[in-house]
Parts: structure tokens; sequence; C-alpha cells
């Protein structure tokens, strides 16, 4: 019915879809599962429309088609449920069930509201939702919205010829299990009207409520089961097995942290993101955070930095109390940040290089008061030298240059800082294999030097290789702790089974 | 090299559901009885202040001060309010209303029998001054959207193009409008009220009207609400902004024939202190100038909100300077206290 | 301005080098196309009028430099100027010379306030200072019942040192060029300079790098409001009086110096030194169309487009995804 052949796409040297066929029949559910990063949320952009692949097709009923946008999408009978919700909260459930579709209500050349209403009820119904369809989208729970997307999905039935497939996007992460309960129940009475690619992390729930499952891993479709002859742990090894590369994250170059501590979080937590953290780094010591999207980890890294306002908990840096409502503060605290959006939140991309080094401690460039161009030049090439970064000058704008060397002049800046905490926020997020590796060596060499880190990672297997302790958070509390020594590194499933 | 989309954070708000049990609505949210009182707001303000009016100004009640002092006085304000409305719901801003309303004067005093020349167009001056303010906002609208300038410098442009083009055809002095039928279409009484109330009212009739039952007035709402998730769903952008700054003209164009017939004359200053006024209406209204919330009817209880302030500072006898302090003082509180605080918005 | 350093040129890189450079060269070519249509123009003492004129505008529009590089806008000016012309006015008679730094000090106040309700209320710019603006012109009306307060003998006495000239300089010009010179020091040397321009070109990496980002927008403002003060002194001593409105057509121009100079309202590109070349084409554009006969009102329409178009040309789209 649906049909995905060899559909790559790449963004620069990262090849977020290599070759991936998925097949959809009619009345099935397809489970899609994999890392982040996998692929998943490629692969589900592709088939709404709004991005399009650089090689392979997707068949209709056996027609090629070529999307062209998402009411293209639509039009062939694809409908997506987002995670992140696409319903709007300042309109009606009828409104948005009917957004953009109006010129169908029309009577006397004004909108017929009440058969709006009505035929939306119908549309609810179907899904098993009893909400007045006059009710705005924001004062629903989430659940309910969840719905009304699916029923907004289902819509699509009545405009056009096409067989229906709807992908859910991760459903479930914060649903209760009742309301999963519900959500599985409607999607199996509606496997005779649609198909369902169903896109989840958890991977039990994947296995209850699917026909067949694919498994991607780094772009590339690993493995098809129908779901009655897999397993759990079967699952788990195919989506992480890899063979480790060893020497690729420098294990070798890992030491032993020291022994006092340079950040610590009792009880730390934010209402409605993550509770109750008890974290402790030492110096030299690289801290892990694994956890899926929802898991609360980016909150917390948020949090250690000052972006979120902790809502209760304590907060030691070198032994004082401290309390981060700001970044201000933290950089204050001697705490550095490399986010994960570097040309939004890292650097000012129209600024030089030299400037942007300085942005966070601009005294080591003044003299008397004022900033001394000079001196702020001698600090750049200083770091330009030391650090190996690419570019014709310190007065080079940042805006031109690589991935890697701005995620160096970001590190740089902290450096000038004279940080002694570095929180590192998806930091090879976008940079080739090269680039990568000249940050895992400066990650070992700031350990080294007494410098406490922070990181959360795309990957597993990146957070495993570089880290001395992995902490695993899922559904805003700490599930796991786990050291990670050179000599023993934990496996993927042994830091999974606590993720998910 | 960019990086490849990431799949986006859940919002905080979603998560709040699954860590507190028991709230379907989830914790933090105000209760339902609360948010229908702060909706509410506006109108409570109007009747605390009527009610006060009255007490502290017996004459305020008084039948000939409503239809005089505030019906009267608010119609132009609603009608520059109802155009400004449609705009700010889309979470952009029109400031060239004071230019385009010169214009319009300008083009009824010229067109109908006037003291400087000797046209005689009658109905045909309201008319071309409707067309041409309608034009001038098409324009902002199309300077908006096909240069992509942010709305409040395009309509800040328009603003000054306006003005300029309505003291050059005018040339610094004032015209005054000397056919009674343009001057009755302010004063003309049918029943207790003058004519410029009846227009002011069916504009707000037909405002409501295009709010509620038309497609545009749904997609201003959906741009308002979330101009990227309403843009995947296929609703015309780009189409709707034009048709709202356009619209925006029009309703100026009304405004700007019954002022010139209000006032007898058109002049350079005829539009002065407007654009202050009819947002300082809107906002107190309660539409949020982020977009996606308020309507026309909170434009009314605004106007009127606005207007009774004025006309009891009149009836007190409190200098008519103050006005403009009292209305600045307003249009801050109103804004800040309808503000949602949310996640750290990049305000502008 | 932003430094490249590109190796061979790309049709598209070509015009973005010489973007940066298009106000000096319009700048260049106007002088040429009035020298050439009316050479009378260009003689000294008509010269020294733009002049003039352009240093009032310079140092209102010193002030909105800093409020734009941020990605905000003062719509208050020109109350603030009317504002302070009357403030000047009343208080020469009792206070003397000290009139002067107290109005300019009234005027930072106020511009701190309007920063305050736009940043810790999150009310967006134009409102906020719309509104402060209106406040402003209240107090003038309020003031002296609507009327204007004239420059008795004794008041012009002490504004001789703006009135006055210096060789032949008239001393505005002295006075707008030492504001100049402090705003390009401030804006190369200082922290609020280095900090400001961050803000504006990438305000989430500035928050990210500990910048106190609120506190240099309400400083901003603060300024924006005391450099139109001391433009509406610097008024008061010239036309030998204050009133309510008397600064009333020199928002648009003040705008249209920022902008036609360079400085992009998305923030970040633009500094003083730009505006000093905006300024004068504005002044030259201004005079010269009166020179010329055209009236000064029909000049709001040139200024009108002229502002649209040369946003079109600073505005860096890639800032802003939603053009609102």
């Amino acid at each position: 019915m649906l049909n995905v052949e060899q559909i790559s796409k790449s963004y620069g040297p990262v090849h977020a879809l290599r070759e991936v066929s998925i097949e959809v029949r009619p009345n099935e559910v397809v489970g899609l599962i994999g890392e982040n990063g996998a692929g998943k949320s490629t692969l589900m952009r592709v088939l709404a429309g709004t991005v399009r692949p650089d090689s392979g097709r997707i068949l209709i009923d056996g027609t090629s088609v070529s999307l062209r946008d998402s009411r293209h999408a639509n039009a062939c009978g694809i409908a997506m449920v987002f995670q992140e919700q696409s319903l709007l909260l300042n309109m009606s459930v009828a409104e948005n069930i009917h957004l953009a579709q109006e010129g169908e209500f029309m009577r006397l050349g004004l909108l017929d509201r009440r058969r709006m209403n009505e035929v939306a009820r119908a549309h609810l119904a179907r899904v098993g939702l009893d909400v007045d369809p006059r009710t705005k989208a924001g004062e629903l729970t989430f659940a309910a919205r969840q719905m009304v997307e699916l029923a907004k999905a289902l819509a699509l039935e009545q405009r056009t010829t096409a067989p229906l497939t709807i992908f859910l996007d991760e459903p479930t992460s914060v649903l209760e299990s009742r309301d999963i309960a519900i959500l599985f129940d409607r999607m199996r009475s509606l496997k005779s009207r649609a198909s369902f690619i169903f896109v989840s992390h958890r991977l039990d729930e994947v296995l209850e409520i699917s026909d067949r499952v694919y498994v991607l891993k780094d772009g590339a479709v690993v493995a098809e089961r129908p779901a009655a002859e897999a397993t759990v742990p079967e699952l788990h090894a195919m989506m992480v097995g890899r063979a480790l590369h060893s020497g690729y994250y420098r294990e070798d170059r890992q030491g032993v942290p020291g022994a006092e501590p340079v950040l610590e979080a009792r009880q730390l937590t934010v209402r409605g993101a993550f509770e109750s953290v008890d974290l402790t780094l030492r110096r030299g010591e690289v801290l892990g955070v694994a956890g899926v999207i929802g898991s609360g980890r980016e909150e917390l890294m948020r949090t250690l930095f000052g972006f979120l306002p902790q809502t209760g908990g304590t907060l030691k840096v070198n032994g004082q109390e401290v309390v981060l409502r700001s970044p201000t503060q933290a950089v204050a605290a001697g705490i550095g940040y490399i986010p994960r959006e570097r040309r939004v939140e890292g650097l000012v991309m129209d600024l030089s290089v030299a400037v942007n080094m300085t942005l966070a401690n601009l005294d080591v460039a003044m003299t008397h008061n004022m900033i001394d161009h000079g001196r702020e030049r001698t600090i750049a090439d200083d770091w330009i030298r030391r650090l190996h970064i690419r570019t014709p000058s310190a007065a080079q704008v940042c805006r031109n240059l690589s991935g890697g060397n701005q995620q160096k002049i970001v590190l740089a800046r902290w450096l000038t800082a004279k940080s002694r905490i570095l929180i590192l926020d998806h930091p090879t997020r976008g940079l080739d294999v090269g680039a990568k590796s000249e940050v895992y060596d400066l990650i070992r060499d700031l350990s080294a030097q007494g410098v406490g880190i922070i990181l959360t990672s795309d990957t597993l297997e990146e957070t495993i290789g570089l880290c001395h302790t992995i902490l695993v958070m899922r559904d805003g509390m700490i599930t796991g702790r786990l050291d990670a020594p050179a000599e023993a590194k934990p496996s993927q499933v042994a830091v999974l089974e606590h993720m998910v | 090299m960019d990086s490849p989309p990431q799949m986006p954070e859940l919002p905080a708000r979603a998560r709040v559901s699954a860590l507190t049990t028991g709230d379907g609505r989830g914790a933090g949210r105000p209760s339902w009885l609360k948010r229908r009182l702060a909706g509410m707001a506006p109108l409570l303000v109007l009747v605390a202040l009527c009610i006060l009016l009255g007490i502290l100004s017996p004459s305020f009640f008084s039948f000939r001060n409503l239809v005089w002092g505030v019906a009267n006085q608010a119609a132009i304000p609603l009608i520059l309010a109802m155009g400004a409305t449609f705009v700010i719901l889309m979470g952009s801003i029109d400031l060239s209303i004071e230019g385009i309303l010169c214009v319009g004067a300008m083009i009824v005093a010229l067109l109908c029998a006037n003291d400087t020349n000797t046209n005689n167009f009658g109905w045909l001056g309201p008319l071309f001054a409707l067309l041409a303010c309608t034009a001038l906002g098409l324009v902002s609208g199309l300077v908006h959207v096909g240069l992509r300038i942010p709305s409040f410098m395009a309509t800040l442009g328009m603003w000054f193009v306006g003005l300029g083009i309505g003291t050059v055809i005018l040339g610094g002095t004032a015209v005054r409008v000397l056919d009674p039928r343009v001057r009755a279409m302010a004063f003309l009484r049918i029943g207790y009220f003058p004519m410029a109330v009846w227009v002011a009212a069916a504009v707000f009739v037909l405002a409501l009207l295009i709010e509620r039952r038309t497609r545009f007035g749904r997609y201003v709402y959906a741009i308002g609400g979330g101009e990227d998730i309403a843009k995947l769903s296929g609703v015309p952008v780009a189409r709707t902004r034009i048709l709202a700054f356009t619209l925006a003209g029009f309703f100026t164009g009304i405004a700007a024939v019954l002022a010139s017939a209000q006032l007898g004359q058109a002049n350079t200053t005829i539009a002065d202190g407007r654009l202050f006024m009819t947002i300082t209406a809107v906002v107190v209204g309660g539409t949020a100038l982020t977009g996606g919330w308020g309507g026309v009817v909170n434009s009314l209880v605004g106007t009127l909100t606005v207007v009774v302030l004025a006309n009891g500072m009149v009836l007190l006898g409190i200098s008519p300077y103050v006005h403009e302090t009292v209305q600045g003082l307003m249009i801050i509180a109103a804004v800040a206290l309808s503000v949602r605080r949310g996640a750290r918005l990049v305000i502008k | 301005m932003a430094k490249t350093d590109m190796v061979g040129m790309a049709p598209g890189a070509a015009l973005s080098r010489v973007r940066p450079f298009t106000p000096v060269l319009l700048l260049v070519l106007l002088l040429l196309g009035i020298g050439i249509v009316e050479p009378g123009f260009l003689r000294a003492k008509d010269l020294s009028v733009v002049l003039s004129d352009a240093s009032v505008l310079f140092v209102m529009a010193t002030g909105m430099t800093l409020v734009i590089m941020l990605g905000g806008i003062d719509l208050s000016v020109q109350a603030g100027a009317s504002f302070a012309s009357m403030v000047v006015a009343e208080l020469l008679p009792s206070l003397g010379y000290a009139a002067f730094p107290l109005t300019v000090l009234i005027g930072l106040a106020v511009g701190i306030c309007s920063g305050f309700v736009h940043v810790k209320l999150r009310i967006p710019s134009f409102i906020a200072t719309l509104a402060t603006g209106g406040i402003m012109t209240g107090l003038s009306l309020l003031m002296e019942e609507g009327r204007s307060v004239a420059l008795l003998d004794t008041g012009r006495h002490e504004v001789r040192w703006i009135t006055g000239s210096i060789f032949g300089f008239p001393n505005v010009i002295l006075i707008a060029a030492i504001l100049a010179a402090g705003g390009m020091f401030v804006q190369r040397y200082t922290r609020f300079g280095r900090y400001s321009a961050a803000i504006g070109a990438g305000e989430p990496a500035a928050h990210a790098a500990g910048i106190s980002v609120d506190r240099y927008k309400i400083m901003a403002f603060g300024l924006s409001g005391a450099c139109a003060a001391f433009g509406g002194v610097l008024l008061a001593a010239r036309l030998s009086s204050g009133s309510p409105d008397l600064a009333s057509q020199l928002l648009l121009p003040t705008i249209a110096a920022v902008v036609v100079g360079g400085t992009a309202i998305t923030g970040g590109i633009g500094n003083i030194g730009l505006t000093v070349v905006g300024t004068l084409i504005v002044s030259i554009v201004r005079i010269g169309m009166t020179f010329v006969g055209v009236d000064i009102f029909a000049q709001q329409i040139v200024f009108g487009g002229a502002l649209i178009l040369a946003v079109f040309v600073t505005i860096d789209r890639s800032k802003i995804a939603i053009i609102k």
C-alpha cells in the first residue's frame, strides 16, 4: 500500500537515512524503533512532505509520488500525529480539525459553524473522545489533544481516495497507562480504515500493538520482524549492537577523577520536569546523563546553567551553595555551557572569533577599564593555535567557519573564562568524524586539567565511551547510576534497561 | 554544515500532566473559574468604572451624556479599533492609521462642496476616500508581505507617507466641508442616536461577522495562534495578511469620512493622537499583542472603557492634558497584566 | 561593520562587500547631485545650516541607534525632546547652568522607565515607548496648559554655549562631533558597547554567555532618553523656547537617520559611525528638498518611502523566521 524504497538523505557529512526501504500493508500497524539519531524523525519528515529525500522513491498503491508539501502528503493519504502537538491551542477542537478545509462548510457565503461542530463531533466519536467540539484545544489534557490529532488525521478519509496511513510519533511518552490502553484500543478498532506507523522507544508497547517491526540504526534498516516472533532483548540488541571501535573515544586517555566534588546537587527539582536529582561531579570527572526525550535530562542540563530555575533542592559549587537563576550567575560560579544549538546559543555569528572568545570574561581583554583590542587579539591567536582552530584570522566572522571550528571557539570562550565546570550539551552534534575526534581529545585534555564535565550526547555509545560515570534518567527521575571506567565499560543494553 | 533537524522537545506543559496524577488539566494551570474571570476582566473594569463615575458625577448616566459624551465619542475610535483588531490578532501591528485617516479626510473635504475649490461631487467624495484608504492599506500589506518587512516598520513608513500625501494635497491649511449631506453623515439623528453611532454599530456587526463567520476570520486567529502550524496545515498566510491590512485601511477610510463630517473640516491634525487611542482601546479590551487571543468584542469593551474614562475626566473637570498621561499609564497596565508568563521569549 | 575575508569573489560576494559602503556612496552622490543642480547649496553658509540641523538630529539619532541595535525601537524621542525643551526652559531662570544636566538626567530616568517597562513587564518596545511618549506629551501639555515657554533674557545667556560659534563654526556642530566621537569610543572600547553589539547580533548567545541582557537593554533605553532630552535642550536653545510639540516632526527623520545609515533593525550590525552618515544624508535631503521648494510635509512621503527601502536593504532575514 505504502512503500518507501531506498530513501536516502544526508545533511552535510551526516547520513540521516541510508537507502531505507519500508513497506506498510493495508490494515496493519508497523512499529518503527531506533535510538536517538537513528533516522526516525528524518524518515517521518520525508513522509510528511516537509523534507525532500536525496534519492529513492515513495509509492502509494504502486504509483510513485513526489511529495511537494504537507498538503500534498495529506492528499496522498499520509497523516502525521507529531510528538510535539500541532494543534492551535487558541482555537476550538472543531476549528482545529477543519483547519484550512472550511470551504466545505460554507452556507450563503458564511461559515456554517453548527455543521462544522456536528461533523467534528462525528470525527471525535470515531476515536471515542467525548468532548464538546467547541472547547478550546488549550483546555484539554494532553491525552485528549492526542486524540483530537488522531481524529484530525482520520478526517482525511473524507478528502482523499488514497489509502490512509497514519504516522504516530512517540504518542505514549507522556500518557498514563490508562490512556495508553485507550489509545491502543482505538488503534485496533481503526485498523480497518487506516494503517499505522508507530514510533516509540518503549519496546514492550511497540511489540504489543504492532504487527511488524522495523529496526533503524545509523540511518539504515537493520531488521524487520513480525512482532509475534520478536522479543524485547532481541530488539534492544539490534538497536544498539555495534562493534565498539576501541580507542575511538580515546578511552586510553581516560584517567581517574579526583576526589573532591566540584558540583553537588541534592534533591534538585524543577516542577514539571524532574524531581529529586542527586548528583556529584568530582574534579576531572566526565559525568554523562542519559535518557530519552521527556526523561528530564535536557531540563537538568539547562538548570545546571541557570536557564531553568530550580524549584527545590540545593546546588553546591566547590562547597558553596549557589542558586542559579540565570546564566549570569552560573558563569560567575565558574560554570560554562556548550549548547546544543551552536548557531543560536553558542556563538554570535556575525561577530568575530576574538569577540566571541572573550564574551564571557571581558576583563582579560581590558586595560584601564577599556577594551584593549591588541590584547584581545593576542588571547584569541593563542587559542587558535592551541586548539588548532582553522580560521583565516581572529577577526574573521564566525558565520563562515565550519561546525567543528565553531565548537572550538565556544570552548575557547569558557577556557578564557577559566570555568572549572563545563556543561556539554550534545557537543558533537553536526560534526564530521574528524572534528568529533578532536573534540574527544579536548575533553580528555580538560579532564586531565581537573575540569569537571557534565555531558549529554545523541548516542549512548558516545556517552559510555567518554564518561567516567553515567546517570540514567527516565520520566523525571534518576533510575540508574553506572560506573564506566576505561577498562570496564558497561554495555549499551545495560544502560538502556534503565532508560526505557 | 548544518545539523539534521532534531526531534523537538516535549513542551514542559505536557510533562506536567505526566508527573502529577489526578488533576486532568495539569498542575499549575489556574482553575476554570479563574480563567473565566480573567477573560471577563476588561468588562468588569468597564462596569466598575461606569458605576464609579455614576457615583462621582450624577450627570454621567444622563441620557444626553450617554448619547453625546460616550456613544458619539466612541464611534470613530470603535471603527478604527475594528481594523486594528484583525491586524493585532495576527500578532502584527498597524501604525499607519493616522496617515491613512489624514488622506481620507482630505479627499472627502476636497471633493465635496468646500470653501477652497468649486468641487461638488457629493457622494463621490466619501467613496473615493474609502477607495484611497483601502488602497493604502493594501499597499501596507503588500510591502509587509512582499518585501518581508516587519509590520511595524512597513506601517510606520506608510504612516508618514500618508501624512505627507494628506498635507501635500491640502497645502497646510484647513478645508471646511460645506456639503450638508456629508455633514449629515455624522449628525443626522435616527432614533436617539446620531448617524455616526449607527455607522459604528453597523461596522461593529460587520467586523463581528467577519471574525466569526468567514474563513478569513478563522485564518487570522490561526496565524496568531501559531503561524508555522497554520502554514503547515495549508492556511493561506500571505493572502490573509495582506487582506487584514487592506481591511484595516477600509475601516480607517470609514472613520476618515466620519471624522471630516463630524469636525466639519479637514486639517493636518485631524488624525493626531488616534493611533495611541486605538491601540490603547484594543489592548485594554484584552486582545493580546502577541496575537491569537481576543477579538472585536474585546475591542468594543476596550473602546468604551477608554472613552468612558475620557468622558469621566471631562465631567469631573480634570485637565484635558492629563488625558494623554493617563492613557499612557493605562496601556502599560493593561499590557503588563495581560502578558502571559511563558518561556523566555525574545520581546523586541 | 562586519569584516569578511574572502578569497576570490563570487557575484553575490561582490554585492555584499559593497553593501556596507552604500550609505557613504549615497552621501557622496547626493552631494555631487545637489552641487550640480544648485551649486549655491554647497556654499559654506548653507552648508553650516545643514550641518547645524544635522547636529541636533544626530544627537537624537545617537540614542536611537543604541536602541535599534538591540532590536528595539524608541517611539518616544520626539515627546522626550519636547518635554525636555519645556523643562529646561522652565528651570533655566532658577537653576542657571545646572538646568542642563538636570534635564538630561530626567531624560535618562524616563528612558530607564521605558526600558524597565519593556524588559521586565515584557511589553514590546514600540508600545512601551509609545506609552511613555504619551505620558511625557501629557506632562508637557500639563506644565503650561498647552502653551510654550519662552526663554527669558536670563536664559539666553546660559545657552550661549549652544547658540554661539567658534571661528565661524556653530557650536552645535562641535557638540555633535564630540558626541559622535564619544559614542564611537563607547561602542568600541567599553563593556556596554561590546555587550550591546553582542545582544543585538545574537541575544540568545549573549544570554548564554552570561551577559545580563536585561540590564543592558534598560541602559540603552535610558541613554536614548538622555539623548532625546539633550536634543530637546539644543532645540530649546536654538528656538529660544520650549513647547510641547517642538520636536514633533523629528521622529521619522531620527529613525530614518539610523536606518538609512545602515544599522539593521534586526540588530547587531550598526554603529554610531553609520548613523553619522545616515544623519548627513537625511539632513541634506531635508534641507535640500526645502531649498528646491519641496513642501516640508511632502518630505514625509519621501522619507516614508526611503525608510521602507532602507529597511528592505539592510534587514537580515535569517534572524527572523516569521516576519510579523
